[in-house]
């Protein structure tokens, strides 16, 4: 395997600033532009549903971590409501999703208790139903803290956070079949540069290559904040790399130094295109992974996000279809900014607007004319007292506009802390519908 | 890499076979004679999707026992009603499910595509040639009877490897082989939720080994006929006694 030596303790030069906010964060998540190249069901028109995955807040309604569902259909005499729930009983850190390649089930993972809930979203996208739960991840694979959910042919590949051994950031990934069976395991790559740690997976199949990033393990990201930017050695626990994977082998084969927990990787969509975007949460930086004239794969910082001294900790990012935008939400300063990647050697933030008192995850529609924002980034990591605004923002985004559609406030309707958020769509419904609903599952 | 000059002829061969099924299909469906079967259009790929990588060599990684094929009546192309398990087991075998009206370039043909592709490297293989057989399943058993299966068949020259055209009777004898290897089929509805023409699919291709165990599945965005015989002959390696010996 090549490699690349990581740079040291960098984080040491931003405690400080990190101490002194006591409030902040990282990861994020996906939309309809940023789904698995294998996924073939793409929403191109008007979605009519954003199913939100909350975590649980105790005496909060039954206290459950729940998969929300609201009405996005301007049309819909029900726009902006929250016309479904469906809760999974119990609190597990709920955090990200993703829909199998065919759209049918939409898979939702617990950080803390690593459970996997699979919902039904193909009979009746309008309602949801928790149909499996997949309990035994770290029993089974000795990953825990399931993160990102790829869809890949007839299977589901998951990239866990953490390990069930000593709750650090060493970890794997583990590919399900579609109907919840373990097929394999494939540690991070922990030599030749690696730290072994994984964070967010995206797929480029025409150049047979899959990337990896890099976050922390669970004794971090279940942690006080306040508390873990103040111990330094914890604070030096958190990943530096990305690795670029043969897919069809599934074997890593060169480690890339990207410094500050690159969370979120996006590949660009446009025909011909063949580089992918990533922002760091704790050195606040874009950086492009694009193979060089010889072929080879290298990762090139190319953006900073705001002032990284004031550590504004970009989380999601959302890219455009052609890939000439990318939208980046920073949590500290509850802004949404859009930096234009016309060239993305050298983006360029041409846009901003605060959308909350903290804002984390960031969907956008296939034309991207409608935005969809989502307050939380973990239990413990999110501000507390008033600053503890928890909601979906839908806005309209008419190039130059960020323009307010409707809200819904969380805590207000006892869900929890919105999470993230995927569309769905009611104009498809399955072929054989009588014969089908008897088989499932 | 470019292909092998076997491969071009082969590939232009079929071209204009698959040249003259989209045309029928695209009339039949014009005309209203079939389900008006289309995939979801998806811009995002061009038609042919091209490999831009050297696939790793046959043998030099694992292809996971993915699930078990199922298993459950079909009709053969002269409506004989038989076990599908006659056709994915005992040889390696590549299903795929189409309809004969699809004129979607990057659905049905495109499967029949790669099939003919792979099917003319095979025969040209004596390793491969007797173990190796490509399957087609129906997912519109209303259209698709035995004697439509057949029609289509017939514009595809036989060579010497095994290629079967199956459909099923019914919806209900359909549903649990589509849900057995996960494969959906979904239909359209109008702005008044009835069901309004087209089928759709994602495009799925099987890859299974002699003991009827799925090892891959591919997809239109994976679906390269030089990693689909890699699979293959990694599967044959896997069979041979110095492999089986090997530690």
């Amino acid at each position: 395997m090549r490699a690349i030596r990581v740079r040291g303790t960098f984080l040491g030069g931003i405690l400080g600033v990190l101490a002194l906010a006591l409030a902040a964060a990282s990861p994020a998540g996906a939309d309809e532009t940023c789904n698995s190249p294998y996924m073939g069901n793409l929403i191109k028109g008007q979605e009519d549903y954003l199913y939100v995955w909350a975590l649980g807040v105790k005496s909060m309604g039954d206290g459950g971590d729940k998969l929300v569902t609201i009405d996005v259909n301007p049309a819909s005499s029900r726009y902006g409501k929250v016309i479904h729930k469906v809760s999974v009983r119990g609190r597990g850190e709920a955090h990200h999703m993703g829909f199998t390649d065919d759209r049918r089930f939409l898979w939702a993972g617990g950080l803390d208790n690593s459970r996997i809930s699979i919902f039904d979203v193909g009979t009746d996208p309008a309602r949801p139903k928790l149909v499996q739960t997949i309990a035994d991840m770290p029993a089974k694979t000795g990953y825990v803290g399931p993160h990102t959910f790829y869809a890949m042919p007839g299977r589901m590949l998951v990239q866990g956070l953490s390990n069930a051994k000593d709750g650090g950031g060493v970890t794997g990934m583990a590919l399900y079949s579609n109907k919840g069976e373990l097929i394999a395991t494939y540690p991070m790559p922990a030599t030749g540069g690696g730290d072994g740690y994984g964070y967010d997976i995206a797929i480029n199949p025409q150049k047979n290559v899959l990337l990896t990033s890099s976050f922390t393990g669970r004794k971090n990201y279940m942690r006080n904040l306040g508390e873990l930017v103040k111990d330094a050695d914890a604070m030096k626990r958190f990943g530096n790399t990305m690795a670029v994977w043969d897919l069809k082998a599934m074997k890593p084969k060169k480690v890339l130094s990207v410094p500050g927990a690159p969370l979120e990787i996006r590949w660009s969509l446009k025909d011909g295109d063949t580089w992918a975007i990533t922002a760091t949460a704790l050195t606040s930086k874009l950086w492009l992974i694009k193979p060089d004239a010889s072929g080879e794969w290298q990762a090139k910082e190319v953006a900073v996000i705001d002032d990284p001294t004031k550590i504004p900790l970009p989380v999601d990012i959302s890219i455009n279809k052609d890939g000439t935008g990318l939208w980046v939400n920073t949590f500290m300063d509850g802004k949404t900014r859009y930096f234009d990647l016309s060239n993305p050697e050298q983006p360029r933030q041409t846009y901003e607007r605060v959308t909350g008192k903290q804002v984390n995850m960031i969907s956008q529609s296939w034309d991207g004319t409608r935005v969809y924002i989502a307050s939380s980034l973990l239990a413990n990591w999110d501000k507390a007292g008033a600053d503890d605004e928890q909601f979906v923002r839908g806005f309209r985004w008419d190039g130059k506009e960020l323009k307010p559609a409707f809200e819904v406030d969380f805590y207000k309707e006892k869900l929890g802390r919105a999470h993230h958020m995927k569309l769905g769509s009611k104009a498809m419904k399955s072929a054989y519908g009588p014969e089908r609903t008897a088989t499932l599952r | 890499m470019g292909p092998s000059a076997p491969r071009r002829s082969a590939e232009r061969r079929f071209g204009r076979i698959i040249t003259v099924l989209a045309a029928v299909a695209a009339l039949a469906t014009a005309a209203g004679t079939g389900p008006g079967a289309a995939h979801e259009p998806d811009n995002r790929l061009p038609a042919s999707v091209t490999m831009d990588f050297v696939p790793p060599p046959p043998g030099s990684y694992a292809l996971h026992a993915i699930m078990r094929a199922p298993d459950g009546p079909v009709l053969d192309r002269d409506g004989r009603r038989l076990p599908l398990s006659r056709f994915t087991a005992g040889k390696i075998t590549l299903l795929g499910f189409i309809y004969t009206s699809c004129a979607d370039p990057r659905g049905c043909p495109l499967t029949s595509q790669v099939f003919y592709t792979v099917r003319h490297r095979v025969a040209e293989d004596p390793e491969l040639r007797e173990r190796v057989r490509l399957v087609s399943l129906s997912f519109d058993p209303a259209r698709d009877t035995p004697a439509a299966m057949r029609h289509y068949a017939a514009s595809m020259p036989r060579n010497g490897v095994e290629w079967a055209f199956l459909t099923t009777e019914l919806p209900r004898t359909l549903v649990p082989l589509l849900d057995g290897f996960g494969q959906d089929v979904r239909v359209e509805l109008d702005a008044r939720g009835r069901p309004a023409g087209p089928l759709a699919h994602v495009l799925k291709v099987f890859l299974i080994d002699e003991r009827a165990i799925v090892r891959e599945i591919y997809t239109t965005s994976y679906l390269f006929t030089e990693v689909i015989l890699n699979d293959i002959k990694t599967l044959r390696l896997e069979g041979t006694p110095a492999r089986r010996a090997a530690p």
